[in-house]
């Protein structure tokens, strides 16, 4: 029998967590997954409980929630090993959760679905749809542009938050190609979603997007991207066809729209 | 039109022979396949992403009658019903930039919070806007069923 001192008892448990974890140089091309499948699951299920006694207040919505406890939880574990919160999260986290991530492609596929049952409404307002959403966007643009000059970024930053409203996949190269920082970019596209998610009920009431149905699905769709479909699906089946509509047709919009607008204003 | 709603109602009156779900998984998987294939011949300067090429097939095949609902209602429900669990690890993506936000954290996420909500507010205005155009300058039908 091999008998350990307090620190040894230690030395072993942390090269056992970190072999598990896959954060060990031995473990890292492990990469074990399921501990960010299991930290996602865990973080997410106890927002979803939260949210139930915290009788539905917003900031306590289980994306939000899981958002925030998640990093801390990656923060708080990076502390114990002695390495920073991106390192760990990359050596530990990301292999689970690009399993979780990639399950985003059907699901998004999926809004064909919502899209498809409210056919009628797309053949009746396909025109309407359209150049709501390039006008749309193009006001937005100025708009967004100059808050950002009135707030003070600089030029990357304006750059970074002009694609936002496509979908990351076309945001991030945009941003590239007009002279913004990428990773700032998908940051805004995550934070639009969830920004939609805790707040979307609240801002719906509160500038009575509602009052035009075809109106909230195509606002919720460009601003909350899938995620805002799913809310604009709570609205109505009109709602969330438009909103399933509007993330397709305003990546495309992005596309073609946001790089001449940055060299109208002077980014590139 | 009518025509179009009959064809759903039938099609959800025929919702008890909804295909099996692997073959539903099935026809997802063929579909994000044929859009991997087709996303790298757009231009680096034009991306379109796989699960949007993915999202227009799946439209255009059930528009065509080529795939029915019930062969994907199924399956595509219970992945939308997932949607916001899926973006949790996106949301903690973020751990990987926190130095980014640690420079300018606040502006941006000031900025990016001002952004959503203009998104959100002047599209669906907008939308009001060519409604009311269509309803009061063109005369055109505006009713649509709930």
């Amino acid at each position: 029998m091999i008998t350990l001192t307090g620190t040894a008892h230690m030395a072993v448990w942390g090269k056992w967590l970190g072999d598990a974890l896959g954060t060990n140089a031995a473990g890292a091309s492990a990469g074990n997954a399921l501990f960010g499948i299991f930290l996602s699951l865990i973080v997410y299920l106890f927002g979803q409980w939260l949210f139930k006694i915290g009788k539905g207040f917003f900031l306590f919505q289980p994306l939000f929630v899981g958002m925030v406890l998640g990093i801390f939880i990656l923060f708080l574990f990076a502390k114990a090993f002695g390495t920073d919160t991106a390192t760990f999260y990359k050596s530990a986290y990301l292999p689970g959760g690009n399993i979780i991530f990639w399950f985003l492609n059907p699901a998004t596929i999926a809004f064909a679905i919502p899209l498809y049952r409210r056919n009628d409404v797309v053949k009746k307002f396909w025109l309407e749809i359209i150049l709501s959403l390039i006008v749309g966007l193009i006001i937005s643009l100025f708009v967004i542009y100059y808050v950002s000059k009135l707030i003070g970024l600089d030029n990357v930053g304006i750059a970074s938050m002009m694609p936002q409203a496509a979908t990351t996949a076309i945001a991030m190269p945009i941003a590239t190609a007009i002279g913004g920082n990428s990773a700032v970019t998908a940051m805004a596209c995550i934070l639009n979603a969830v920004i939609i998610y805790a707040l979307g009920d609240w801002l719906v009431k509160f500038f009575r997007v509602n009052s035009d149905p075809i109106g909230a699905g195509l606002g919720l769709g460009t601003a909350g991207h899938t995620v805002g479909s799913a809310k604009a699906l709570q609205l109505g089946s009109i709602q969330g066809s438009m909103a399933s509509i509007a993330v397709v047709v305003i990546s495309i919009v992005v596309d073609i729209v946001v790089p001449p607008f940055a060299s109208m204003m002077g980014l590139i | 039109m009518a025509a179009n709603d009959k064809a759903t109602k039938t099609e959800t009156a025929k919702e008890e022979q909804a295909s099996p779900i692997l073959i539903q998984m099935g026809i997802f998987a063929a579909i994000l396949f044929v859009s991997s294939l087709i996303s790298p011949l757009f231009p680096a300067t034009f991306p379109v992403p796989t699960p949007v090429i993915g999202l227009v097939i799946l439209y255009v095949l059930l528009a065509s009658h080529i795939v029915k609902l019930r062969n994907v209602e199924k399956f595509g429900d219970f992945m939308i019903s997932l949607i916001a669990f899926l973006f949790v690890p996106s949301g903690i993506q973020l751990a990987a930039s926190l130095d980014i936000l640690k420079a300018q954290g606040v502006q941006l996420v000031v900025v990016i919070l001002i952004a959503t909500i203009v998104l959100l507010v002047v599209v669906a205005y907008t939308t009001a806007g060519f409604i009311w155009l269509r309803k009061n300058v063109f005369h055109r039908d505006v009713n649509v069923e709930e």
